[in-house]
Parts: C-alpha cells; structure tokens; sequence
C-alpha cells in the first residue's frame, strides 16, 4: 500500500515483531547457515537480519531441502542455490536496469530456483557483476573473489574508476595492515586489490558500474617496470632523471604526448613546468578492446580514458598528431604509436607498466599508478571526483607530479 | 430440488450446449434488451440486484463494477475466471460444459456495461470438455455474428479470447491470472492499485468468476427486483454447490440461497455414502473451515448463516466426510497440495507450506513430536496477513480448522504412532 498522509505505520507493535520473527525464522528454515565458508560473511543482510530481529536457534526439527550448491551462471558469477532465499533482486535487475532479461525464476514454492535465461544473454550482459552486490546473501558469487579473503580482512578505498569517462565512483578493496599475510608465498596478494564495488553517486553512475570496473585488479595489477631505462638499459634513477633534463634543454622543437590517465593534479604539475616549452599532443591510451561495449544507454562510454576532460580543462586544445620536425618527444603514458615519432627525434617515455616500448625510448622513467597516489578525475559532464592512495609508492618508481619539476633546467650538470 | 433454478433451468442433452438449443430456450434475447439500455443502469441493475461473487469472497459484483468508471477514449478489460482449482470445486466446469452460451451471452452484456471492447475466457488448462465447448460457442457466436463485428442493432463489437491456463492454483487468484494473460509467471500483486483501477497491461480490469457473469444474463432478464425474490435478503439467487466426499449422489447442485443444510444433504443428496454416519463436512472448498454435522443441524445454505458458525460457503465446492475417516491423512493430503502449489513469491507461504508438509509428513511415518501441533498453529499464525495473495491465510485457516477439532487424532498418531481411525480416507460399506 502507498504511503499517504494522514497514514500511521506501526512498526513495533507487538503483532508485527511477532511476525517478523516468524518470517526471519521462514527465510532460514532452508537457509544452510554455512557462514563459515560463505565470502559474505560479514556484510550479509540475513546475518544482520537474524541477530535484529529474531537471534535464536532454529525451531525446526526437519531436514532442510537440498539445491545446487555450486552453478556456474556465467564465467563470472557462480550461483548457490542454497543459500537464495529467493528475493528476485537479481531478476529485476537484468529486467529492469541491465535489460537483458538474463535471469529468471523457474519451478515455483520452496522448489523454486533462479536459472539464466537460455540464450546464454546473461554471459553477455556487461553489468552483470551488480547482481553480486545486491544478493542479500552468499548466493551469488564473483569466482575472481571466491574463497581469496574474509571481507573484514579487507578495507575500502574509495576512488574512481579510469575504464571509461563516465568515471563511476568505485570502492577498492584491499588488505587491512594489520591483516597483512606474512608467508612469503602469499606476500604479493598484500599489495593487490581484492576486488572493486559500486559507490553510489546518483550525479555519475547512480548505484552500479559496469564489469569492467570490476576487473580493474587485473587492470591495475599487470606487470610494472621495474626500474629506469638508458635506451633498454637499466639505469640509476637520477641519473635518467638528468638526462632526460638535458635532452629536453637541448631540443628545439620539443613535444609532449600527454596521458588522458593523468590526474588534475598531475596535469598541474606538468603545466606549471613544463607547460610553456613544449608543444602539446592529447593521447588516448586506451582504446576499446574487441568484445568491450564501446557505448550504451547506461553508464560506459566510448572514451576509455577517465580524464579527457581534465586535459582539455587544464591545458586547453591540444593537437592530436606529433608535428613532423618534433626533435624531442615526451611521451607519458600508455597505448601510443612509437611510429609516429620523426625518426631522428629523442624519446623520454614515462609509463607504469613493463613494455615492449620501454626500452626503445632515449630515457625510460616509471612512474606511480592510480593506487598509488590520490588526485582528482574530471568526467565528461564536467564532475570532478577523488581519488585516495590504496598502497605505498614502490622502490624505484617516481610520481610523475614530483618528476615534472626536476625536468626543468640547463644541461646535465646542474 | 434444493429450491429454484436460475442458471440449472434447461434439461441436458448432447446439443443443449449449442447456440442453436441456446436461442430456443430464449438465448441473446437479453443482450438485445440490454443493448436498448443504458450502459449505466445495467450496472445500477447488477448493484440493486445484489449479486455476491461466487469465486469464494463473495464481494458484491456490484461495488467491483462500480469502481470502474467507463471511459469511451479509455481500454478497459473483461475477465472471466475459468481457472477452477480450488479442490472439491467443479461448478464452473458445468456450466463451461453444459451452457457456454450464457457465459457468452453475460460477457456480452456486461462488456457492454463496462465499456469493454475486448474479453478473455482464462480457462484452466486441465479442463478438456470445458474448454472444447466454450472455444464451440465463441466460434459459434463469431460466425452468428455475435462477436467480432457490431452486434445487429447496434454499434457495440466485443472480440472474447479464450486463453488456456498452463496449470497453477495461483493462476486463479485475479492478479495472478492477469499477469499470466500478460505471459509472465502468475505471481500475484500488490494492492492498491486495484486490478479495476490498473489491472491487465496495467488498464483498468474486471475479472468476475463464470458462475457470477452467468447470473447476469438472468438478472437483466428478469429484473433485479425479480432476482430478489430468489434466496434470501443478504444472499439473493442461488449458489451452484458441487458436493463430492462421501456422499450418496455427489455432482453439481443449483442451491437457493437459505435452503436448510441438513435437508440438502440427506434428502437433495441422498444421505451419506453407504448410509455411514457424518463426521464433518467442509463447506466451500478446502480452504474454507471444517463443520461438523451438529454444527451445521440448524444452519441454511447462507453467508449470513454459514460466516457467523466461522466458516463460509466460498467457491461451494463442499466435501462430505464420513465417520472414520482419518483426518490426519486427510490434512496430509491437503498440506500437500498447497506445498505443490505456492508459488513462491512470498516468503511464509513458500517456505511455511513445505514445512507444514514436512512435518505432517513425518508425523504420518510415526516420527511426530508433542510440540508438532503448536508448530502448525504457529506456522499457520504466521501466514496469517503475511502473504500477497490469500493462499497463505487459506492454508492456515484450514489446517487450523481441522487441528481445532481434531486434535485428539493428531496427538494419538504422534503417541501411537498410528492412526487412531485406521488411516482411511475412504468410506467402506
């Protein structure tokens, strides 16, 4: 019934607490209470449910009924169909936000079980993975996340997602530092992300974000490059330093390739320095990948880049192609065509990530990712978002907003 | 013959179904009176006539159409509730069989009333006969020219579909059925919105059981004052009882509304089956509480005589009950039925059911224990305001019904571990 005015709700009354008790009892009547192996342990809202409104023991004295225990509903998603207790959020949502129809409920009464539809448009639907956060229980699960960690190990970072420039607002999560794992084994997973959810934004992306901001632990968590390059040659820090300030002293058609990754503050940075010497080019360093939606209704865009808008905001228009009689380029970031430099150019490259590329470049400088700093995203509607600092900076990796004003100078002495 | 007859008036023979046999007997004569009417006053007819629905609640027919307010530019829709599932109910099947036309006829008339272009028959899908005979008269009526092009004399066109249910008790309840026409699973819905307000494809939606559109043929025929004087001041017309169970003659009966219980049983019925003694009877189909026979000595065939004795005359699908007959087995049976048929949109109903089920189950297999029984009160309880639809309230109160007075055969079974009646269901001679 629709609230109306006048209306008087009774939500304590002796008759209501009696029958929200009895339907806590009904809801885990077949529930397998198997909190013990369940990753949502600690955030599920049946646990929460149970301790508020009910806290006793079972009454039943029956066995419970039995369901699938481990269905794979797509390559993402696994489904245990014991632990539904069949509230149909998953339903809605393929019906009514994702609109791929992808899951259903099939058979009816205390039988009844969520199956994906059979074309198979669930596998294909590209926000899936929102399903996992709405099951108010363990039922459905993301196999990249299964088993990895107990969620109170973890915590939250909030920040913003860079797979596209609707720049959704994300969670990432990672190990607490008191939770860190000490065997050298395990030692590596202390500095990934675990996995990433939605924050709700109604002025970005509302409460969801796609399926690829969810794999932005593998996104983030390629190989980096290691350290300073002398054309492929591993070279001391500083060193790469001075000689990339004299290469961009010496040169007189300089140009700078600049990221779409970089933060506002970043971009600042760049231009406070470096701004006034070198002509500007906007990459984009990531295009669209062959089976990534491109565009749709809902949140992605085609821009896979989270601060398009930063540059154009911060550095005003800026050419899209290296000029032909560029004597220097600086290129800083991925996903450039090294073709495209004049072949008797100097080339210092700036990137995060161990590439072919690296060791083409005059001078090769790693830089910080997006965990490991904090900064500012501007998406495409003009919004601005922070981003916060999951993990330290690695040893021998620089943050491009500090590298800037040590490329400022005359010559390699001084 | 348990009183007058308004809709069982006619002898049965292998045409009286036809449309011809129809129009013998005085067939589509109405339906030219009410189309010289004003659409209002057939409604203000039906309301001062004061039909009550046969479905089971018995709620006005009048007050339902009276919340839908015809509006030419608007869609309205016309259902009628074929889908007969209630257990121990099979009046509709008779009158789909044995007088479609008058079913046709009534949604004519009432269409006509409610500003309805376009009506469906929603039939039950295990019903074969029924089915096969409504689908003759609509064709027949479309090749009369009846249906499908305007009706001659008039500008009014009605096309009636005949839609076959897939099989579910559910799809019985007005919502559920609607949202089944619609192609979707027949969960029911939320009210408000009242189906006659948004219903199907969210338009404004009538859905009256057969029984209760059958009457309204006659009610224009005769004349709300006429239809009156039939039954009695709170329960005009007739009731068509379908009595099955231990009974000498079961079938289908046409009841004039205050016609002594007693009497229809041992003399209309001929008495008990194998002139057993009467243990209890269950007086509208099986959601509907349990009476024994002292119980019904003095009472007429009324809602205003049944209600106040705690039970009701709901779909008048009565089941008679002999003397040694074990009621445990019997709530078994009846426990089943409704964990095979919960739909499983609401919590205390999907998962309340199968436990019921279980326990009953276990208590049959000689494993019951004391605190079962308050566990089934408790269960029923529970489902009682709790659920969408009335299934949940349904089961409950008839598990409660039979555990009230059957109590002592419950606890001996789980004491005994056997039945106190021998576990029979059925009635030896």
């Amino acid at each position: 019934m629709p609230a109306a005015d006048g209306m008087v709700v009774f939500t304590a009354s002796d008759k209501v607490k009696a029958r929200r008790k009895a339907t806590m009892e009904f809801i885990t009547l077949n529930h397998p209470v198997d909190c013990g192996i369940c990753d949502k342990a600690g955030e599920c809202t049946l646990q929460d449910y149970h301790f508020e409104y009910n806290g006793g023991a079972s009454v039943s004295r029956d066995a419970k009924t039995h369901a699938t225990k481990h269905f794979d509903l797509s390559d993402r998603i696994v489904l245990d169909n014991e632990r539904c207790i069949q509230c149909t959020r998953c339903v809605r949502f393929t019906r009514e936000i994702s609109k791929s129809n992808g899951l259903g409920m099939l058979d009816r009464g205390d039988h009844s079980i969520v199956r994906p539809s059979a074309d198979g448009s669930f596998a294909k639907d590209a926000y899936s993975d929102n399903v996992i956060d709405l099951c108010p229980v363990g039922a459905l699960l993301a196999k990249d996340f299964l088993h990895k960690a107990r969620v109170w190990y973890l915590k939250a970072t909030p920040s913003v997602c860079p797979g596209c420039e609707r720049g959704c607002g994300v969670n990432l999560w990672h190990r607490k530092d008191e939770w860190m794992l000490r065997s050298p084994r395990q030692a590596a997973r202390n500095d990934g992300l675990d996995r990433v959810t939605p924050i709700e934004n109604p002025a970005v992306n509302g409460p969801w974000v796609c399926n690829k901001a969810r794999d932005l632990p593998k996104l983030l968590g390629r190989v980096r490059a290691a350290g300073a390059l002398f054309k492929g040659a591993p070279a001391p820090l500083e060193a790469a330093v001075l000689e990339a300030r004299a290469l961009i002293a010496e040169a007189k058609r300089p140009v700078a390739v600049v990221s779409s990754w970089a933060s506002n503050e970043e971009l600042a940075a760049f231009k406070a320095a470096l701004g006034g010497r070198l002509a500007l080019v906007a990459k984009r360093d990531h295009e669209p990948q062959p089976g990534e939606v491109v565009q749709d209704d809902l949140l992605i865009r085609a821009d896979k880049n989270p601060n398009a808008a930063g540059v154009r905001a911060v550095l005003g228009e800026c050419g899209t192609e290296v000029p032909k009689d560029a004597d220097l380029v600086l290129v800083w970031g991925e996903g450039f065509d090294f073709r495209a430099v004049p072949a008797s150019a100097k080339i210092v490259f700036l990137n995060a990530f161990l590439a072919p590329e690296n060791g083409h470049a005059d001078v090769f400088l790693p830089v910080s990712i997006q965990t490991e700093r904090s900064g500012h995203y501007t998406n495409f509607a003009g919004v601005t978002s922070r981003f916060e600092r999951c993990f330290a900076l690695p040893p021998g990796v620089l943050h491009a907003e500090d590298l800037f004003g040590s490329l400022v100078g005359n010559g390699r002495g001084a | 013959m348990p009183g007058r007859q308004l809709i069982m008036d006619f002898e049965v023979t292998p045409t009286s179904h036809t449309l011809a046999d129809y129009k013998a007997r005085g067939g589509y004569e109405t339906l030219v009176k009410a189309l010289g009417m004003a659409p209002a006053d057939i409604t203000k007819e039906v309301t001062a006539s004061g039909l009550l629905g046969h479905g089971g609640a018995a709620f006005p027919v009048g007050r339902k159409w009276g919340v839908m307010k015809p509006n030419p530019g608007e869609i309205h829709y016309l259902c009628a509730n074929a889908d007969e599932g209630e257990p121990g109910t099979f009046k509709d099947r008779w009158i789909l069989e044995h007088a479609p036309h008058l079913l046709v006829e009534s949604m004519l008339i009432t269409s006509y009333a409610l500003g309805v272009r376009h009506a469906f028959v929603y039939i039950r899908g295990e019903f074969d006969l029924p089915c096969r005979r409504i689908q003759g008269a609509v064709d027949e009526a479309y090749a009369a020219g009846l249906l499908g092009k305007p009706v001659p004399g008039s500008d009014f066109t009605l096309d009636i579909v005949v839609y076959r249910g897939a099989g579910s008790y559910v799809c019985g309840e007005a919502s559920g059925l609607i949202t089944s026409i619609e192609g979707r699973k027949p969960y029911p819905r939320n009210r408000p919105p009242r189906l006659t307000v948004k219903g199907l494809f969210q338009k404004p939606t009538v859905i009256n059981n057969v029984e209760s559109l059958a009457n309204i043929t006659g009610i224009i025929r005769m004349g709300a004052e006429e239809f009156r004087k039939v039954g009695t001041a709170k329960s005009p017309g007739t009731q068509l009882i379908s009595i099955s169970g231990h009974i000498a003659k079961p079938g289908v009966y046409e009841v004039e509304y205050g016609y002594s219980w007693a009497k229809f049983l041992d003399e209309d019925c001929g008495g008990m089956l194998h002139g057993a003694k009467m243990k209890c009877v269950v007086p509208g189909g099986i959601s509907t509480k349990v009476l024994t026979r002292p119980e019904i000595e003095n009472l007429t065939l009324s809602h205003e005589s049944v209600n106040p004795a705690g039970s009701g005359l709901g779909s008048g699908g009565m089941i008679v009950i002999a003397e040694g007959t074990c009621m445990v087995r019997l709530l078994q049976v009846l426990l089943r039925f409704y964990h095979h048929e919960s739909c499983g949109q609401c919590t205390p109903c999907r998962e309340g059911m199968g436990w019921m089920h279980r326990i009953i189950d276990r208590i049959v297999a000689g494993e019951g224990l004391p605190e079962d029984i308050e566990r089934l009160y408790a269960i029923s309880h529970a489902n009682d305001g709790t659920t969408i639809c009335g299934m949940g309230d349904a089961a409950g109160f008839a598990t409660v019904g039979i555990l009230n007075k059957f109590r002592d055969e419950f606890e001996y079974w789980i004491a005994n571990k056997r039945s106190k009646m021998d576990g029979r269901l059925e009635c030896r001679a």
